[in-house]
């Protein structure tokens, strides 16, 4: 017998050989998914971006975030950020061509990321008021790497795309195909194996600034190449 | 690399006059229990959503031939391949296949306490593969040829001191000045080449999502998608228990497990793995494999005593509020789980004859069960296990007269209240502003331990009370 039967087999048994109704436990699951205000923590009251940022700059998540009206605006929003934190003007830019559209003037930037790049500049396609999280799916534009290698790593979201909990990511992707890679984010790298001390910056970034983008930006991330089907 | 056995006694011992040990395991429970505990007071909802926890997690149970198969199908669907593996020799025979498969001279690991249970670190040595691990404690267990000590910090074990001075003698350019920081960014810099140059990474799962076929960690180093994004190979190595029906189900799940482990709300990565690299992906593995093990959860599941240990998340939060762990640390236990989790658990990967004295390490104070995030009655199952190794003889002469005593209190509910009771007056007589010192009886552990004396009632006591008020 292969090692799937005997493990199949031995959970049957364990279960008394009961069979399963697939939809009374579809029906069962549902239920667990009733009432979530009652499970999950609250919101802040008012605008959705402003308990964002609330969050993303609370010390929980320790980062830090500006708004911006049009996305024309983010490489002005990077150079004064690039000077705050006395950085060359060299960024490489996650090759999105909602990015690489932009005006970047005198900065120089670069399509795709290096292992010791210092600065990074990423797009989410979602944000999370309730962790002050960024969702990035892989794809042809996101390589996963690009959010993990710089060590400033700097992300534009729309305000549109921002989520008032985790469940409602999870309700915007469901049957959709899952990308190869689903990559939640909340602030920047941190370790707290050294007695439990936190210091940031352990494999990730150190420094992770987020900036909201007010007014609606034509073109997606990887052109919308979701197709329904992979849910059973 | 494995230890000569010796008996648990003796191990405590020896971690009792260790002095450098309580300070390095105080620093970090200490954080971890006062982190956690500022977490809940701004999660009110917590007991609502333990409840929801625990109702989730009896549903994959009590369905988990479905769930094993749905998340099998859509895994497959996605490009995975999945393997079965029935024990822990199975399972990394498996992994150890597949990277031979692949050539690979070079593996990048994850930090799983999977991994750990199936001997992965182990096999991977043996079969001649360089295996480095990626996650900072692992890291610095590596470099001290030892074992982790905890599930969720591994080296709680070692102080800053001695981690320094490890990677002054191992990292091609160590940190000059004596901070934390300062060695953190030395680990950063020795293994970033490493990540990029491996020819395979293998991880674990938090989470098995059902209706994606998904895989989901949870970290905070960044560590984790560094190691699995550039090989061509990525094994994933998970626990047949960890399913959940869907992603929204994990979210739940998700906010339990990190407000229990760490005291944040979320971690810095939450990460869901779908399969190999996609039409038109710019990085990603060729191959994904998933490796399913079984290793004794389906034998826990037909036993009514221990099947709700399989809802346990692997938070951690049940050691870092136990008395006994945090006098001893985790390598007295001497399996792969430490604290009281793997008192329960250790007995199962183990046996009971070699691990019987676990059960008995335990003052039975309630506070695992009170913190764990999914309810799990953790005394309980000890008493299972104490009852088992005397019901097999298992118990020497001199332990069976006082577990004499204990059982046969134990079996009769009001004779063991009044017990209990009684032993905490004796505790107390014993007390000296709120510690206990040098009680008969308790020999080398009041040699060298302070530890807080009891509450003037009983966890049963106060619980009753407060369930009289509801
Ligand atoms: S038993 Fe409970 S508290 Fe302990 S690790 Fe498991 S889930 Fe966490």
């Amino acid at each position: 017998m292969s090692a799937r039967e005997t493990i199949l087999n031995a959970v049957r048994a364990g279960l008394d050989s009961r069979k399963v109704d697939a939809e009374a436990a579809r029906r069962e699951a549902d239920a667990l998914l009733q009432d979530l205000d009652a499970i999950r923590p609250k919101l802040p009251a008012g605008a959705l971006v402003d308990a964002f940022i609330a969050r993303v700059t609370s010390p929980k998540v320790a980062a830090t975030a500006e708004r911006i009206k049009d996305i024309t605006e983010l490489p002005a929003a990077v150079r004064r950020y690039l000077d705050a934190h006395d950085l060359p003007p060299h960024v490489a830019l996650q090759p999105a061509a909602v990015l690489e559209d932009l005006d970047w003037v005198a900065l120089e930037t670069r399509d795709g990321v290096k292992p010791d790049d210092v600065v990074g500049i990423g797009i989410a396609r979602w944000g999370i008021a309730e962790t002050g999280s960024l969702v990035f799916h892989s794809g042809p534009e996101t390589p996963i790497l690009a959010n993990f290698l710089p060590l400033h790593h700097i992300v534009m979201v729309r305000e549109r795309s921002i989520l008032a909990f985790l469940d409602d990511y999870a309700v915007a992707v469901a049957g959709q195909r899952p990308p190869r890679n689903v990559n939640l984010i909340t602030g920047a790298s941190g370790t707290t194996d050294i007695e439990g001390s936190l210091v940031l910056g352990a494999h990730g970034p150190a420094h992770l600034h987020v900036v909201i983008v007010e007014n609606d930006i034509h073109g997606d991330i990887d052109a919308d190449k979701s197709t329904p089907g992979a849910s059973s | 690399m494995q230890e000569a056995p010796v008996s648990f006694k003796l191990r405590a011992d020896r971690a009792l006059a260790d002095p450098t040990l309580k300070i390095a395991i105080d620093r970090t429970t200490g954080t971890a229990e006062r982190k956690r505990a500022v977490a809940m007071t701004q999660f009110p909802q917590f007991e609502a959503a333990r409840e929801r926890g625990k109702r989730i997690k009896n549903h994959v149970i009590a369905n988990l031939d479905h769930y094993l198969l749905e998340f099998e199908r859509n895994a497959i669907a996605s490009g995975a391949k999945v393997h079965w593996a029935s024990t822990a020799e199975e399972a990394s025979q498996i992994v150890v296949a597949l990277c031979k498969q692949a050539n690979a001279k070079r593996v990048t690991r994850v930090k799983s306490m999977l991994g750990e249970e199936i001997g992965l670190p182990h096999a991977l040595d043996e079969a001649g593969i360089e295996r480095v691990e990626t996650d900072l404690a692992e890291h610095i267990v590596q470099l001290g040829g030892d074992r982790p000590s905890h599930i969720v910090w591994p080296s709680m074990h070692r102080t800053r001191e001695q981690v320094s001075e490890m990677f002054k003698r191992a990292h091609r350019v160590p940190h000059q000045e004596e901070t934390i920081e300062a060695m953190v960014a030395s680990a950063r810099r020795e293994l970033r080449d490493k990540f990029l140059s491996a020819d395979v990474s293998i991880s674990g799962a938090n989470f098995l999502i059902a209706d994606t076929g998904a895989t989901c960690t949870v970290t905070n180093e960044g560590n984790a998608e560094l190691t699995t994004t550039p090989p061509r190979v990525h094994i994933v190595t998970a626990g047949i228990e960890k399913l959940v029906p869907s992603t929204e189900h994990a979210f739940l799940m998700l906010r339990l497990l990190v407000r229990s482990a760490t005291g944040a709300d979320v971690t810095q990565y939450t990460t869901f793995h779908c399969g190999p690299k996609q039409a038109g992906d710019r990085d990603g593995p060729e191959e994904f494999h998933i490796v399913l093990v079984d290793n004794g959860r389906t034998r826990m599941l037909a036993d009514p005593a221990l099947k709700e240990m399989l809802r346990c998340l692997r938070c951690g939060a049940c050691m870092n509020h136990c008395v006994v762990f945090r006098q001893l640390g985790g390598h007295v236990y001497g399996g792969t789980y430490p604290g009281p989790m793997g008192a329960v658990l250790t007995p199962v990967f183990d046996g009971l004859e070699q691990s019987r004295d676990l059960a008995h390490a335990c003052t039975m104070n309630g506070k695992c069960q009170e913190v764990c995030p999914v309810a799990i009655p953790i005394p309980t199952l000890l008493r299972g296990w104490r009852d088992r190794s005397w019901r097999e003889g298992l118990e020497p002469a001199a332990a069976r007269f006082g577990l004499g005593i204990h059982t046969f209190v134990a079996s009769r509910p009001r004779l063991y209240r009044l017990g209990t009771a009684i032993a905490i007056k004796v505790m107390r007589l014993f007390s000296r502003g709120g510690l206990v010192r040098g009680m008969p009886g308790l020999g080398a552990w009041t040699k060298y331990r302070e530890f807080p004396a009891p509450a003037k009632r009983s966890f049963m006591a106060m619980y009753k009370d407060s369930e009289g008020k509801r």
